[in-house]
């Protein structure tokens, strides 16, 4: 791959990227991954500085404080998987950085429970509009609450991004090609992978590599579908799943309780909440909780001097010399829509009338097969085995771009919610309920293509500050039905060849990316290569939103990669003392 | 042995000929030990209450919660609390003591205001969902003849009405597949938030901090039972009072 960044030509990016192409990177990637856990990683202390015994992020109470009047250096708002990498980094570099986020600075000791309705706190539950023909709910599939955002109850799959994905509209004729290519963001996923840490085995697929952790155990009902994949010629790889296999620095192992969707207790599993803010704090960044920013402030130069924020019902204005706005696909497009001004009327990035279009989603249907042994699925981390050997596009499909297949083991709730789909309801779903320990499930992402007709935009209902909520329309197009309809049929075949003895379909969605597209053009995106918002020259996006196309990978890995590559492009501030 | 025939042919599921008229299925045991709805359940002998030790305090504080008293229903008015308490028996198959409290829960979520994220564009907001559904349900049963409403309808009438609640086949004032979509995620989360729902499916409950050591198939913990798949034999123990 060449060069095609050319701003500055400060970043450093490898070429020698195919594995064919150079046997010395291969042998140095193997050597890398053979060392497993026994390098610390650099320049991220986190694991080192949480508590042995308790889970409360320490530091908090001896945490830098900016007053309102003190324009910090960077303003970040949401402290999720891109807010708190940005955070951890500049502060490394010697930035003054704020972070101020909706909702709580959680201690996963007295906040979360080991419970699946008990954990609707972690998720973003106020009021969302959904719309379109193929309306996505929101809430707790795919939104974040508090410090950790919602890698907090992510299953924890951490793959990242194949070579095409950044050149789809290069190779597939559709969607869009982004701005920087995989070996800009390689540097990054191999530093992110030692500092989460990501455990699997060595991941054959896209560019082949190792992880810093061994492969996690596997359970029961993993290996029956492992085995009917086989039969099949489908290759499946234990993890990559961001929990740590053995204890890392004061971070202790998994335990297989499988609640990783809960929040993750033990803290085996990594969210920013672990892995990002400790260092962060202990490198002066202040965390600024249950403050929800309603509007970025511009001067009548068109460069932002702060944000409005509403906290306990009281609204302040925190100065800044910098924003970066890292709320996710719906509350990043929300924010800048409705920070409009005399000289912004449609909101900022807005002129082209591109912010909050080509918001994506991955098709996740899921299917479960029964087989005659207790596989008792609630045991084990839901993600334990996943394949991406239909990642890439094969015209003999009949459409562009692939999915990929992963583990799922829905706990009771969401198994209820999966008995009813296939149309149960009453005794008949008492009955599937009741032989829940029977059945295991799995799913797939499907990489569905963004469309401009996808967006968020301002909704008439407003939330308790006035601020309009967000509204999300979305429909799928024939290629993105076409790709569902073969990754669930590849499912159920699955099934069959394992044997199982009943299967039981749900469609559904997971995660979300765009609605801040980053393009070379100002009439192509929101955001530069270097995320800054075109037309505002010290604002910046700094989270999933900024993707030009969706993948078929889950998506919190590469979140991050951007965010440690952006702050490795703002550079060191002022030394370090 | 029936127990192990009928966990190896799944002959009593109900996409392979298992029986899903209402009321109690055959060859399902009486629950044997705690408490689970309807006193049956896959797994008689499993109590998920008897491990509340074993779990951390702040999940166990939440999850006795569920069964220390049940919620006064503060939300939904007294004409509507007894349409959906029947309609939320219908759904979940509950059609004898003990249950669990499904629309006292629901209630006190609404009334508490805690929201799910989001709402159809032509839906309501889901509290009025919930009462729009009341409101409809007995206008539902009125049509077939019932003029006291949903709760007081015969079982089959109900059924029908779900059945096709279910399926979206009915003239309502609002749009009807969204409506049981809201409806049903709360009921189902209701229901399988509470613990005599887990004893039921062999569910093994709040695992922190002691997690998990055993996860081949076939292999229990040494607290977890066995499900059984045959009834008790005597089957009159209830009709003579031996219970």
């Amino acid at each position: 791959m060449s060069e095609r960044h050319s701003a500055n030509g400060q970043e450093h990016v490898r070429t020698n990227g195919h594995p064919g192409e150079s046997r010395g990177a291969l042998a140095k990637e193997r050597l890398r991954s053979a060392l497993k856990g026994a390098l610390r990683p650099p320049e991220n202390d986190s694991a080192f500085l949480l508590h042995p015994h308790r889970r409360d992020v320490p530091g908090r109470e001896r945490m830098r404080r900016y007053r309102t009047d003190e324009a910090v250096d960077m303003l970040i708002v949401g402290a999720g998987a891109g807010g708190c990498t940005l955070a951890q980094r500049l502060a490394r570099r010697g930035w003054k950085v704020l972070v101020i986020e909706a909702g709580p600075f959680w201690n996963p000791d007295e906040d979360w429970v080991s419970d699946e309705a008990g954990s609707h706190p972690l998720y973003w539950t106020e009021e969302r509009v959904i719309g379109g023909e193929d309306p996505v709910e929101l809430g707790k599939n795919n939104s974040g609450r508090g410090v950790g955002g919602s890698m907090n109850h992510f299953a924890g799959f951490t793959p990242r991004f194949h070579r095409s994905d950044f050149e789809v509209r290069s190779r597939d004729g559709v969607a869009a090609d982004w701005p920087i290519g995989y070996e800009h963001l390689r540097p990054h996923y191999e530093r992110l992978e030692r500092e989460l840490p990501v455990a699997g085995e060595w991941w054959p697929w896209g560019d082949p590599h190792g992880y810093p952790h061994g492969p996690h155990p596997v359970a029961g009902g993993a290996l029956r579908v492992w085995e009917g994949a086989r039969l099949l010629g489908i290759e499946m790889r234990v993890g990559p799943v961001a929990i740590a296999n053995g204890s890392f620095g004061n971070r202790p192992h998994c335990i297989y309780r499988g609640f990783c969707l809960q929040g993750c207790k033990v803290g085996a599993k990594a969210s920013p909440l672990v892995s990002h803010i400790p260092d962060a704090l202990a490198h002066g960044v202040e965390v600024r909780a249950d403050c929800m920013v309603t509007r970025i402030e511009t001067d009548e130069a068109g460069r932002c001097t702060g944000v409005t924020y509403f906290h306990d019902g009281r609204e302040s204005f925190q100065a800044a010399e910098a924003v970066a706005v890292a709320g996710y696909s719906i509350e990043t497009p929300r924010l800048l829509l409705h920070s409009t001004s005399r000289r912004f009327p449609g909101g900022l990035g807005n002129e082209n009338d591109l912010v909050g279009r080509g918001i994506m989603v991955q098709g996740a249907p899921q299917v479960a097969g029964r087989f005659p042994q207790e596989l008792r699925m609630y045991k084990a981390p839901p993600p334990e085995i996943s394949s991406e050997h239909f990642y890439e596009t094969d015209p003999a499909r009949g459409f562009l771009r692939g999915f990929s297949i992963q583990t799922v083991s829905p706990l009771p709730i969401g198994w209820a919610e999966h008995v009813l789909a296939d149309g149960h309801w009453g005794q008949a779903l008492r009955e599937y309920m009741r032989d829940y320990n029977h059945w295991y499930a799995i799913g797939c992402l499907s990489e569905l293509l963004p469309r401009a007709e996808n967006r968020v935009t301002l909704a008439d209902a407003t939330d308790r500050h006035g601020m309009p909520v967000a509204r999300l329309d979305y429909t799928q197009c024939d290629n993105d039905r076409a790709n569902i309809a073969y990754a669930k049929k590849t499912l159920h075949e699955i099934f069959a060849a394992a044997e199982a003895q009943d299967v039981l379909t749900i469609d559904r969605y997971a995660h979300l990316v765009g609605g801040c597209r980053m393009a070379e053009r100002q009439e192509e995106g929101v955001v530069d290569s270097d995320h800054r918002v075109w037309g505002v020259p010290n604002l910046f996006v700094c989270d999933g939103s900024v993707m030009p196309t969706q993948s078929a990978a889950n998506p919190a890995l590469t979140i991050m990669a951007l965010a440690s590559r952006f702050a490795e492009r703002l550079g060191q501030k002022r030394g370090v003392s | 042995m029936a127990e192990s025939r009928r966990a190896s042919t799944a002959g009593h599921l109900p996409k392979q000929g298992g029986d899903t008229t209402p009321g109690p299925p055959p060859e399902l045991p009486r629950q044997r030990r705690g408490t689970t709805p309807q006193m049956r359940g896959r797994y008689p002998d499993y109590d998920v209450l008897a491990e509340a030790d074993h779990w951390d305090a702040v999940t166990r504080r939440m999850v006795l919660e569920r069964i220390a008293e049940v919620p006064p229903v503060r939300f939904f008015s007294e004409p509507e609390a007894r349409t959906l308490r029947a309609f939320c028996d219908v759904v979940t198959g509950q059609d004898l003591d003990p249950r669990i409290p499904v629309l006292e829960m629901v209630d006190a979520k609404l009334h508490a205001g805690r929201l799910d994220g989001f709402r159809h564009h032509d839906m309501p907001p889901d509290p009025e969902t919930w009462r729009e559904v009341a409101a409809n349900l007995d206008r539902s049963a009125c049509e077939r003849g019932c003029e006291q409403g949903f709760a007081a309808a015969g079982s089959e009438t109900q059924h029908e009405i779900v059945q096709r609640f279910s399926t979206g086949e009915l003239d309502w004032t609002l749009p009807v597949s969204k409506a049981w979509g809201v409806v049903m995620r709360a009921a189902l989360s209701a229901f399988y938030s509470h613990p005599w729902a887990w004893s039921e499916i062999g569910f093994g409950g709040p695992a922190y901090p002691r997690g998990y050591a055993r996860l081949g198939a076939g292999q229990r913990e040494v607290w977890e039972a066995p499900p059984e798949f045959s009834a008790d034999p005597v089957a009159d123990v209830h009709e003579q009072g031996l219970e």
